[in-house]
């Protein structure tokens, strides 16, 4: 029973977010379904930035340039290929991964800042590549008609096909995240000394996260450029990557939905203040003041401190059955 | 070498740049025994521990154990081979709860923290319950480690070490911060850990009742140097020992 209860508690957010999000696009206008669409593409690639970020504690400043691999890849699999969307996504989600394989094999010897600006630096490396390099990425004019499939024209059906591969997507995240792999990344985030003195090799399961993440990145890039029916090398500078971190720390990034949340409110607000200003960075950098200000875990810190979602201690009960003596903080 | 020798450091030495805190340290430890390393501040006993676990490059001299050279070797590598160490100041997950704490350690000994799709919370569960139930910190299980009190920070991380299932342990000052108490606990347990699976235990202590109640063999260290060595009774009666650290009369 206990157990029952403890997979309701923790799966009610999520099954009532997707479920909202399955009928909304019965309810409101077109270009809202395609500002929702914006919203779990850069959900996904938040979430899978927050795979460093959150559970492995170091920020990484050069995510746009996995997500610009992946949209890339789409792109000119689709338009020089004809490959089909469907196909795309995989290879876009291969080929992000090489790249994070390749970037991350130096970025992962550092911490910290340095590990910040060695990401940047590379994601600047990918965006003046794609920049430059005109016969191949169409350089700074970027790639155009990277038309999605009939059936995907309209935008209630690219929509729900986004929905569909986030959903797969966030659902290979979650476990991820609450495997022995996700939690070796949160012990590395905690302590990285006490877990090399547990006997992991925290260089290597690094790597291999940053390169999930990268994978992860390259899929909702994928996404992107049949939604944006175009690519810009745009999508690789490091002002898309703060993207994700600002979604991240706005919706929390010690609990999994949160980039998925802060995604929410950074599009919404996006879309809302464009419509009246020019200055949406001026309002976004405010948000971003007030949020690190005064609620530092986030949107999700602030629910989590109020004593939502502990689900741990129901799940552990009962395996000691002498035992009732917890403290809980 | 001796099939008995567990431990071995020749000629061990180490400076951070031109201060000499190791020298010339000859030291054997024997399969299944007891010892510490006893000398003033300073003298140099962490950072015999910290060359021997890899956590700082060696300057000069070699460390074997189990017979096989292990000098300068990756941290994760010596925790692999089955030596690991519990820090002065206690080194744990302080986000994670206790039963996280332990369930990561045990996960790492048994190479399972390269499994992406099971939920860890189904994994090692007994495992983890137990050794919770052996360094008394089932009460704790469901307590973010980071608020645990220094005492049972201590003992986390002594079962975060025992998790790793070595054959030979490092505690650094392993009753720092607890009540006599819990001193008279922790160190029962690591005697009897000693007496029923014969791990081979060297700790460092400041604590004269935990030293000689519980060392089979004592070395003293004084500014990096090994100034005298052999049973508690032994070292006790050795003028050079009294000198450096145990002052006049015990």
């Amino acid at each position: 029973m206990d157990k029952k209860n403890g997979f309701l508690k923790r799966f009610r957010l999520p099954a009532g977010l997707f479920f909202v999000a399955l009928i909304l696009p019965l309810v409101v206008t077109e270009f809202w379904v395609h500002v929702f669409t914006e919203i779990i593409i850069l959900g996904l690639f938040a979430s899978a930035f927050n795979l460093i970020f959150g559970y492995m504690g170091q920020l990484s400043f050069g995510q746009a340039a996995y997500y610009g691999i992946g949209a890339y890849t789409t792109g000119l699999l689709m338009v020089k290929l004809q490959w089909p969307l469907i196909a795309c996504l995989p290879a876009s989600m291969i080929t992000a991964g090489l790249g994070a394989l390749i970037l991350g094999y130096f970025c992962v010897k550092l911490r910290g800042i340095y590990f910040a600006i060695l990401t940047m630096a590379f994601g600047q490396l990918v965006f003046f590549i794609i920049f430059q390099w005109y016969s191949f990425t169409g350089g700074d004019n970027g790639l155009q008609g990277i038309n999605p499939p009939v059936w995907l024209f309209k935008a209630n059906a690219y929509y729900y096909f986004s929905l569909a591969v986030v959903t797969v997507g966030m659902i290979l995240l979650y476990f991820i995240t609450e495997s022995p792999f996700g939690y070796t990344m949160k012990a590395i985030r905690d302590n990285t000394e006490r877990t090399e003195f547990i006997g992991i090799n925290v260089q290597r399961y690094m790597l291999i996260n940053f390169v999930i993440s990268g994978m992860f990145c390259g899929l909702a890039g994928a996404l992107w450029g049949p939604f944006n029916r175009s690519v810009a090398p745009d999508l690789c500078s490091w002002q898309n990557s703060g993207h994700p971190v600002f979604m991240a720390v706005m919706g929390g990034p010690y609990h999994f939905l949160g980039p998925m949340i802060g995604s929410v409110i950074f599009t919404f607000l996006n879309a809302f203040v464009t419509g009246f200003t020019e200055y949406w960075p001026l309002v976004s950098g405010l948000v971003m003041i007030i949020v690190v200000l005064l609620m530092p875990g986030g949107l999700f810190g602030i629910i989590k401190s109020k004593g939502y979602f502990e689900t741990k201690a129901v799940v552990l009960e009962g395996n000691n059955p002498g035992d009732t003596g917890d403290k809980k903080k | 070498m001796n099939d008995d020798v567990i431990l071995k450091t020749d000629h061990l030495s180490k400076s951070f740049f031109k201060y000499q805190v190791l020298t010339d340290v000859n030291y054997q430890l024997n399969r299944g025994q007891i010892a510490a390393i006893i000398g003033p501040n300073g003298a140099g006993k962490s950072t015999f521990f910290n060359l021997v676990t890899g956590y700082h490059a060696v300057s000069g001299g070699n460390v074997y154990f189990r017979g096989k050279e292990i000098t300068n070797w990756a941290r994760h590598k010596i925790a692999r081979i089955g030596i690991t160490r519990a820090f002065q100041v206690s080194n744990i997950y302080p986000k994670l709860t206790t039963y996280e704490n332990v369930r990561q350690s045990i996960l790492a000994q048994q190479k399972r923290t390269l499994n992406f799709f099971t939920p860890a919370e189904r994994l090692a569960k007994n495992e983890t319950l137990s050794l919770l139930e052996t360094t008394g910190l089932s009460g704790f299980r469901n307590t973010e480690a980071g608020i645990l009190s220094q005492g049972d920070k201590k003992k986390l991380e002594l079962a975060l070490a025992l998790a790793s299932k070595p054959d030979l342990l490092l505690l650094d000052e392993p009753t720092a911060g607890m009540s006599s108490e819990e001193t008279h606990e922790t160190m029962q347990l690591v005697k009897r850990l000693n007496k029923d699976i014969g791990l081979s235990i060297l700790f460092t202590e400041h604590d004269i009742s935990v030293i000689f109640g519980y060392a089979q063999k004592l070395s003293v260290l004084h500014q990096g140097v090994l100034v005298a060595e052999g049973t508690p009774e032994e070292v006790r009666q050795n003028k050079e020992a009294q000198a450096c650290y145990l002052g006049e009369e015990i």
